[in-house]
């Protein structure tokens, strides 16, 4: 504990120079926009701005690309406050009671409690990775092929499950991610795989053109298939003085951000959208535990306050899986760990132990980061709320303009933008037919992964798939994986059970 | 049904390219080994999806399956590709500033943006974007015949 708080304070040092700074503010403020601006959500974002970072050192890129990261989500509270519209999936839950409030004039003190929460939720968070960082990735150096192998199916599997849409859409889209995964160099043997002859593909398919096409151009299009008339967005912006929350909201919300902290931080050590679980776990808890649960819905200022905490500590939390496995159990982890292999960092277990100045100067830059954002978020929201007057159709072709620069810029190939105009169509067509684009990202950066550790395992083993099982910690991931696969079969098997006259039974 | 049914497609073209690479064996997997298990697990669980589809709609056949896409918009997609199309195909050759301003102009225009105010923001946007990406973050975007 003592030697962690000394490493986390010479992790500040390298977080304040000046340089580190401007990149944590830089990263901040981007996120920011990044949130706040429809179309443009974490997963794209990101990977947009990673060429921005070749020049920069590997902390300088991640303490930028982190700033990014939690600045989007603090951003993308903005805009489901004031025009009900989530700059990203994790803030959907925010409309709910956030756009009531502005409805009710009172945007300024739900924007206030957004910022406050995600500031004392994401300071909180970071403690607790502080806290439980480095003894799990002391455990997790016991991890062999046969768990990392394991533990990513189990990732695979739970993040199928909670995507919301069908299970088997979702397993789907993992295999299908796996499959492009597999193009390029054999990662055992370096055959070159599904090339169909040409040189571009021997390196893999660049992931950075798949996160910008599904994620950033696939929404682009869906709002360029609707009618000039509905891109149109009027929006109130409040001003400074109607920003402070009242006494009695302040009362209201404090309990919600400690509970919607807690549900954050612990979601985001599970695979799956952590912040968007967080949010919707947050939002039924404070719901339940209410005095007022017939507000809820009407501008319960708990129904900001808790999911926009949960959103910040899973944000935060999410990192832990990243640096001490090496395993990103979300699409956003996902991105990062690409950017991370970029800057020729490989996370896991011996990061800490190995790059102990990149760990703690990233950790410290996210408390700096969280208090850049609480002001950015505070006095310059109103600023920041002015970018929602930019029409969508103007929006639209600047994003795509900064889309094609960005895809360009990762390799300087032409072809990658075609690539991103491939997936870019794949995104819209996927958002037709209700299929997810999260898990095919997973499915992506994890498959290279995922074929090592299991044709490693099958080589230790001599070709015995038991060691699977033999293991305890591949077995209960395992096991665990099975019982998630089931659950929704049983689930619905129970709620289609007729009864004695023949009627399906509705349950919960 | 359309996905369902490319995946399984996607799925056999795999499992089937897999098997001209070498599969090992068990104790030493080749290259094909993995990439013929997706195939194969694709295909299973695309079949197994159209089955479901297909049961769906004898159970309902008039329900629709998803929301239908507003009049006119796989007219607007098709054209907005088609602008990014053609300027990523002239990015090289007339360089960065003249395909950015080209993307811009087109992309407002499908938008419905009226032309005149189109070619200003347009102007402004490609220029702007030179500034920030070619001469300050030096990016090494592609010269046109102007040296921009």
């Amino acid at each position: 504990m003592l030697e962690s708080l000394e490493l986390l304070l010479g992790g500040f040092a390298t977080a304040l120079t000046l340089q580190n700074l401007a990149y944590c503010l830089a990263g901040a403020i981007v996120g920011t926009l990044v949130g706040i601006l429809p179309g443009l959500g974490p997963i794209a974002g990101i990977a947009l701005l990673i060429p921005a970072t070749f020049g920069l050192n590997a902390t300088s890129a991640l303490i930028m690309l982190a700033g990014i990261y939690y600045g989007a989500m603090y951003g993308g509270s903005t805009t489901s406050i004031l025009i009900n519209v989530p700059g990203e999936t994790a803030s959907v839950i925010t409309c709910i009671d956030g756009y009531q409030m502005a409805q009710q004039g009172r945007a300024g003190p739900a924007l206030a409690i957004a910022a406050l929460g995600s500031f004392i939720a994401g300071t909180i968070a970071i403690f607790g990775l502080v806290l439980i960082a480095p003894p799990l990735a002391d455990a997790a150096l016991a991890f062999g092929p046969p768990e990392l192998a394991a533990l990513m199916v189990f990732a695979f599997v739970v993040l199928s499950n909670v995507t919301g849409g069908s299970l088997v859409k979702a397993l789907m889209m993992v295999v299908v991610g796996l499959i492009l995964g597999t193009i390029g160099f054999d990662p055992v043997t370096g055959d070159a795989r599904f090339t169909f002859g040409t040189a571009y593909l021997l390196g893999g398919i660049e992931f950075v053109a798949v996160a910008i096409g599904v994620f950033g151009l696939g929404e682009i299009l869906v709002n360029a298939a609707k009618p000039p008339a509905q891109l149109e967005t009027r929006v109130k912006v409040p001003r400074f003085r109607e920003l402070y929350p009242s006494l009695q909201d302040l009362k209201r919300a404090t309990g919600a951000i400690l509970r919607g902290t807690g549900i954050g931080f612990f979601t985001g050590l599970i695979p799956g959208p952590a912040p968007v679980i967080a949010t919707y776990a947050s939002y039924t808890v404070e719901k339940k535990v209410s005095r007022h649960p017939e507000e809820f819905g009407h501008g319960a200022i708990e129904g900001v306050a808790g999911p926009e905490a949960a959103n910040n500590a899973a944000t935060q939390s999410a990192f832990i899986p990243l640096f001490v496995i090496g395993i990103p159990f979300g699409p956003v982890p996902a991105i990062l760990l690409g950017a991370l292999l970029i800057h020729g960092v490989t996370p896991g277990p011996l990061l800490i132990a190995e790059k102990p100045e990149l760990f703690w100067a990233v950790v410290a830059s996210m408390y700096i980061g969280n208090f850049i954002l609480l002001l950015l978020n505070l006095p310059f929201v109103p600023l920041f709320a002015n970018m929602l007057r930019v029409p969508k159709k103007v929006l639209l072709p600047l994003v795509m303009l900064f889309c094609v620069t960005g895809m360009f810029s990762v390799n300087n190939s032409v072809l990658d933008i075609w690539m991103m105009l491939g997936f870019g169509l794949l995104g819209y067509l996927l958002r037709g037919w209700a299929y997810e684009g999260a898990p095919l990202l997973l499915g992506l950066v994890l498959g290279p992964k995922l074929e090592v550790a299991f044709r490693q395992s099958v080589m230790i083993s001599h070709g015995d798939f038991g060691i699977f099982v033999n293991r305890p910690v591949s077995a209960t991931l395992l096991l665990a994986s099975v019982a998630a696969l089931l659950f929704p079969l049983v689930k619905l098997m129970r709620r289609k059970k007729p009864d004695a006259a023949g009627q399906p039974v509705q349950r919960g | 049904m359309t996905a369902a049914l490319a995946q399984l497609v996607l799925g056999a073209v795999t499992a089937a390219l897999s098997l001209q690479l070498p599969l090992g064996a068990l104790r030493l997997p080749g290259s094909g080994f993995f990439p013929l298990a997706l195939g194969v697990l694709l295909m299973l669980l695309s079949a197994g999806q159209l089955a479901r589809l297909v049961l769906a709609r004898r159970a309902a056949p008039a329900a629709p399956a998803q929301a239908p896409a507003p009049d006119g918009a796989a007219r607007r997609v098709l054209l907005f590709m088609a602008v990014v199309a053609v300027t990523t195909t002239l990015l090289q050759a007339i360089g960065y500033a003249a395909s950015g301003f080209l993307l811009m102009l087109g992309l407002l225009g499908v938008l419905g943006v009226r032309w005149g105010v189109a070619a200003l923001i347009a102007a402004l946007s490609a220029a702007g974007a030179h500034v920030l990406f070619v001469l300050w973050l030096k990016i090494p975007m592609p010269a046109g015949p102007l040296g921009f």
